[in-house]
């Protein structure tokens, strides 16, 4: 099994938190079209509700950062200075070469695909309600072709699953697409 | 009276509570047909295989859909809330849904109320959101697999998507420890049943029993495969076996449909469920005392 962790973008001072995932997966798309430096992490406890997602920002881009949520339509609950008790996300994943197949785990999300067609083939873990949903959208689906999680799920779960979905398209477009 | 409740993926369905039936490929309760995918629809097939197999009433459900964005969820944990107490199940189990940590504290709270107090089950969301509120020890059991006994052992994470990069990185052979710290950060059920490539049946920290045979490392690939091994034992439970016995039972009856359905990562978890009446018929009274006919 290897294992492997995506580069992420350097620390910054200041946090955004939202009122649910989705919101922080928008501002996080906004956020970095427009060129600035964000990351994914826990929101500090005394904002978390049980799946909760915040995003880390270099807080002397705050005025900027507003700016664009402005224009954009986008929200959020408080652009702060970070504070103790934020966590990072996973970001490490595991990878299992099963002959034909390819397993890619992310935290408690795994998706298998088929080497020799790209179409995945299951998702498994998880115990958010759009994993299910998820399944019904994307098992069937070559990785090409498939919407990505974070497109159409709400939860870390899906967070998760979405970088799995990452790897297992980069596994496919790197080495095995036909 | 056994409840079971469970976001289903759908958008349309209603908050439904009933008998649970089959129907060719699908569930229904209370004439809302559910999928036997991956999630509540593979539990609660498997837990309906075991209490056909001894004849007993069907399991009850509450179900709602909800795709994830939390709606169907909170109304789901309102009615549990609001009606438990009425309800009364001696055994409960909860499964797919929002992990809301306010709704938790206060559904924790009904469960305390009812009396008797239900067995109480729980596994993925509810898990996740039980965890998270510090209410792990308030239930009877639980059935993580391998990341989410590292979430359990992680004394900081609010959802396994925050597990600690060194507690994600543990070897298979470091999960007694993580058994361990799960309990001492009060974060295990009285019973716990690590599932994944060898099964792990703990109970104060402590491993009660392993097993590992018949190993099926593809069930790992198939979603559902966990679910279906929390619905067994669940209704196991339900049928009257003590609950180690039943988590013993649940994992080789899992691992033995899987060697019997010869699956491939791409199997699809209701041809698992669908080898479980060979599986009792064939192996329970020779694994137990628990035998029908």
């Amino acid at each position: 099994m290897a294992s492997a962790k995506r580069g992420t973008a350097s620390k910054g001072d200041g946090i955004i938190v939202f009122e649910d995932v989705p919101q922080a997966l928008q501002a996080e798309k906004i956020i970095k079209k427009a060129g600035y430096a964000v990351r994914l992490i826990a929101p500090p406890p005394a904002f978390r509700m049980g799946c909760d997602l915040a995003l880390e920002i270099n807080l002397v881009e705050k005025p900027a950062i507003e700016r664009i949520f402005k224009k954009e339509g986008a929200s959020c609950a408080e652009i702060m200075p970070i504070t103790k008790g934020t966590a990072e996300l996973c970001e490490i994943v595991k990878i299992s070469d099963l002959g034909n197949w390819t397993m890619v785990k992310a935290a408690n999300m795994k998706m298998t695909f088929d080497k020799s067609s790209g179409v995945i083939v299951n998702i498994s873990g998880g115990g958010c309600p759009d994993i299910p949903y998820l399944n019904i959208e994307l098992v069937g689906k070559p990785l090409t072709q498939a919407t990505r999680p974070k497109e159409l799920g709400f939860t870390l779960c899906t967070v998760m699953l979405d970088r799995a979905f990452e790897e297992c398209l980069e596994l496919w477009q790197g080495g095995n697409e036909r | 009276m056994m409840l079971i409740a469970g976001t289903i993926p759908s958008k349309d369905i209603p908050l439904t509570i009933g008998s649970v039936a089959a129907d060719g490929d699908f569930l229904t309760v209370n004439r809302q047909r559910l999928p036997r995918i991956q999630g509540t629809g593979a539990m609660i097939s498997a837990a309906l295989k075991i209490t056909e197999y001894f004849e007993l009433a069907p399991p009850q459900a509450l179900i709602v859909g909800d795709i994830g964005n939390g709606r169907g969820s909170r109304e789901m944990y309102r009615y549990l809330i609001n009606n438990l107490v009425k309800l009364s199940p001696q055994y409960l189990v909860l499964h797919y849904c929002m992990p809301y940590i306010d709704l938790m504290q206060e559904l924790c709270q009904a469960i305390d109320k009812c009396s008797p107090r239900p067995v109480t089950i729980a596994d993925a969301g509810a898990m996740y959101g039980a965890k998270a509120a510090g209410l792990s020890a308030d239930f009877d059991i639980m059935t993580p697999d391998f990341s989410e006994i590292a979430f359990l052992a992680d004394s900081l994470a609010t959802h396994p998507a925050y597990i600690s990069h060194h507690l994600f990185n543990c070897d298979l052979a470091d999960i007694p420890k993580l058994i361990k710290a799960a309990h001492e950060n009060r974060s295990d059920a009285r019973l716990l049943l690590v599932k994944g490539k060898t099964d792990y049946i703990a109970a104060g920290g402590e491993i009660l029993e392993i097993i590992n045979e018949p190993d099926v490392p593809v069930l790992e690939t198939i979603g559902g495969t966990g679910d279906t091994i929390t619905g067994l034992l669940a209704a196991l439970v339900y049928a009257g076996v003590k609950p180690l016995e039943a988590a013993v039972i649940a994992a080789k009856a899992n691992r033995m449909a899987g060697k019997i359905a010869q699956p491939t990562p791409a199997t699809q978890v209701s041809h698992i469920i669908d080898a479980f009446p060979s599986v009792f018929k064939e192996y329970l009274c020779r694994w137990s005392d628990i035998c029908t006919g």
